[in-house]
């Protein structure tokens, strides 16, 4: 019994020694200030990582905290209904960010230096999205949704860019009739069938269809035929197993020269490149119609950085986002992730985007079409659907019908 | 006397508050937000009576997931029972290397589900075609897991292999409550081994068969983890399950109110189901 009672007294001691030790550690530096920057993109943690440590070095008192989660949205969501959101929130402008904008969950930043620094396009972007006037989120990082192609292999065949719709139909013709594969699709993903539907619909319907769908005064059944049709005309010139093959797959395949182009994001640039460092990439905006003035290069914010409403350090967050927005930070940012600056004057130098410069410079941009589609509506798997079936009219009344449903049950 | 029956007061009472906790209150919540209209995390929502549940019967995504799930769950058990039950038999058999197999049989219950799904999406997509390529098969030089009318029979194959292990283990373990005995006296009668089987083995493990066929429907309707591995519900809804379907709209597609009344519904669909599925298969162990 002795024994027990010493040996326990001990243990007690060691327990006791670790709470004071780690209470110790909590507070291991008085009067400095953390906040938590939670960003979704894993693709970018080192390169916020390198960031946060020279602001870490640059300010002694304060000490932000990366936290990047797989499934960061969800978890995201699950933190908000705990009142528990991170002080900085880094978000791609979707219809969660528009969700938790309307909300009221973040601060409206209008009055502050940081909306002044960045491009009034992507400021209008955000309006847009969420239809409502406050700032509630700067935009940080752009990026464009377009063709990636292999300049080693078209310069192999001697095949020019395309600018119009009819001269890429012609161009994937002539890869076919060679036995090679015009387009690498990967539509086991179902997020990837909606890229060309991003770039299709707000090209040849615009934004304000949505604007006006949420109103009720159009249709898709009215409107989106013609984006329907190109689509399966696309499908025509992919590879044998073109539902079969998911993200990761087309990224090694297209690094490796198989297929000539590859409908995507320039979030796939660095992947492919992991892939096979030496390939040779170019990247133009798909033609979307014949009037090779009219197209417009699909980009909306990667990244937009927001302030929580319920946070104690508001002063210190914002003084973070404003280092992020120096142009030299967002210009290493950029560099690195190969995506586009929301910030006045910084210029993204990558050679495989240089095609898309002209746009950027002359404001040809018009945003994402799914940014403005309701989540509940789940438009990827319904346009999977239809890639597979083929029955547009169908495709165009679900479109529709889900639409209505979710309003509905707001 | 009294003394005891503290010792088991001490033993029920915590664990029905935990069960109440940590189960009971969450569905009666569940039950609450399944009548309003919250979106999840917003701070604000209202009444809406029983509209949810009025526009759950019409949504043809629900139906959708509902019949993709049983046409599952039913396939699934009874592929599961029938291998698990020829395998088990295999294993009970006086065969040389019987530890080694038994334990073979049980690893794939040991990996977790969602490493062992991505496994087979990879093996489906990148190995599996080759195969068929080589072997000339068209049917199988495609990713069956990317159309609309096979992937269901991918994640049914995933589903099967993983499932076995467990199954397995309990028809053993029936197996060798039967005395040997019996099968001696059989064997002086001259019973040859498939009478053998019938007469004696069957009957006398029907309670497991019965705990078998429980367990393996529910689990099949539960089926989630091997969708978000192999398919993601796709292509389309195609696979889509009724748990997935409830975790997409319900957490990322910001319905917490709808969905919470199709996971109310879905909960006594289960439950009337394994109900009647014991009293049916219990009346049986009696018949025989």
């Amino acid at each position: 019994m002795w024994k027990w009672g010493k040996r326990l007294s001990i243990l007690a001691s060691i327990l006791l020694m670790a709470i004071i030790v780690s209470a110790c550690n909590r507070d291991d530096a008085p009067g400095k200030v953390k906040i938590e920057f939670f960003q979704n993109k894993p693709e970018a943690k080192g390169s916020f990582d390198k960031l946060i440590s020279r602001f870490n070095q640059e300010h002694p008192v304060i000490e932000v905290i990366q936290v990047n989660p797989p499934e960061a949205e969800t978890v995201l969501l699950t933190r908000v209904v705990k009142n528990d959101v991170p002080d900085i929130v880094g978000l791609g402008a979707t219809d969660t960010y528009s969700i938790l904008a309307q909300s009221g969950i973040f601060t409206d930043l209008a009055n502050t230096e940081l909306p002044r620094t960045v491009d009034p396009i992507y400021l209008k972007m955000l309006k847009d999205v969420t239809g409502a006037d406050p700032v509630y989120g700067i935009p940080y990082a752009a990026n464009a949704n377009g063709v990636m192609y292999n300049k080693t292999l078209f310069k192999e065949m001697g095949l020019q860019v395309p600018k119009t719709w009819d001269e890429l139909i012609a161009t994937a013709q002539k890869i076919k009739a060679v036995g090679k594969i015009p387009f690498y699709f990967t539509y086991k993903d179902d997020w990837q069938t909606n890229l060309p539907f991003n770039a299709l619909g707000p090209n040849l319907v615009g934004i304000d269809f949505f604007l006006q769908r949420r109103e009720n005064q159009v249709t898709f059944q009215d409107k989106y035929r013609e984006v329907a049709e190109k689509q399966l005309e696309l499908l025509k010139y992919g590879h044998g197993d073109n539902f079969g093959k998911n993200y990761a797959d087309g990224n090694r395949a297209f690094a490796n020269g198989q297929g000539f182009m590859y409908i995507q994001g320039s979030w796939a640039i660095s992947e492919i490149r992991k892939a096979n460092p030496k390939v040779e990439l170019g990247f133009f905006p798909l033609p979307t119609g014949n009037d090779e003035q009219a197209v417009k290069l699909v980009s909306g914010i990667d990244t937009l950085l927001a302030v929580s409403e319920s946070t104690p350090h508001k002063k210190e967050a914002e003084e973070f986002i404003a280092f992020l927005l120096k142009p030299e930070n967002s210009k290493q940012y950029i560099t690195e992730q190969t995506l586009f600056s929301a910030v006045k004057g910084v210029t993204q130098d990558d050679p495989s985007v240089a095609e898309l410069l002209p746009y950027f410079k002359s404001g040809r941009v018009i945003d994402f079409a799914d940014h403005y589609i309701p989540k509940a509506v789940q438009l990827n798997s319904i346009v999977q659907a239809f890639l597979q079936n083929g029955g547009i009219d169908a495709y165009l009344a679900k479109l529709d019908s889900e639409w209505d449903k979710v309003a509905n049950r707001r | 006397m009294n003394k005891r029956l503290t010792a088991f007061y001490w033993m029920t009472v915590p664990a029905v508050l935990l069960f109440f906790i940590f189960l009971t209150l969450p569905a009666l919540q569940g039950f609450y937000y399944s009548l309003t209209n919250w979106n999840g995390f917003g701070h604000q929502y209202h009444f809406v009576g029983f509209k949810n549940y009025i526009n759950l019967f019409q949504d043809d995504n629900v139906g959708n997931a509902y019949w993709f799930t049983f046409k599952f769950a039913i396939v699934v058990t009874i592929a599961i029972n029938v291998l698990s039950l020829l395998i088990a038999l295999g294993l009970n058999a006086k065969i040389r290397f019987r530890n080694f197999f038994r334990g073979i049989y049980f690893l794939p219950n040991i990996l977790s589900v969602l490493i062992v799904g991505y496994i087979f999406n990879y093996l489906f997509s990148n190995v599996f075609t080759i195969w068929g390529r080589n072997l000339g098969i068209t049917s199988l030089s495609t990713n069956i897991l990317g159309s609309e009318q096979l992937a269901w029979v991918g994640v049914v194959i995933v589903a099967v292999w993983q499932g076995i292990a467990f199954n397995t283990i309990l028809y053993l373990a029936g197996l060798q409550t039967i005395p040997t005995s019996l099968y001696e006296a059989s064997n002086l009668d001259g019973a040859g081994k498939w009478r053998e089987f019938w007469s004696i083995t069957f009957p006398l493990i029907a309670p497991f068969f019965t705990i078998n066929m429980v367990l393996a429907m529910k689990n099949s309707l539960m089926v989630f983890d091997q969708i978000v591995a192999l398919t993601n519900g796709g292509p389309g809804r195609a696979t889509q399950s009724i748990s997935h379907l409830i975790y997409t709209g319900g957490f990322r597609g910001g319905e917490f109110a709808y969905q919470s009344a199709n996971s109310v519904i879905y909960f006594i669909v289960i439950a009337m189901i394994s109900i009647l599925q014991l009293r049916f298969l219990q009346r049986r162990e009696m018949d025989n």
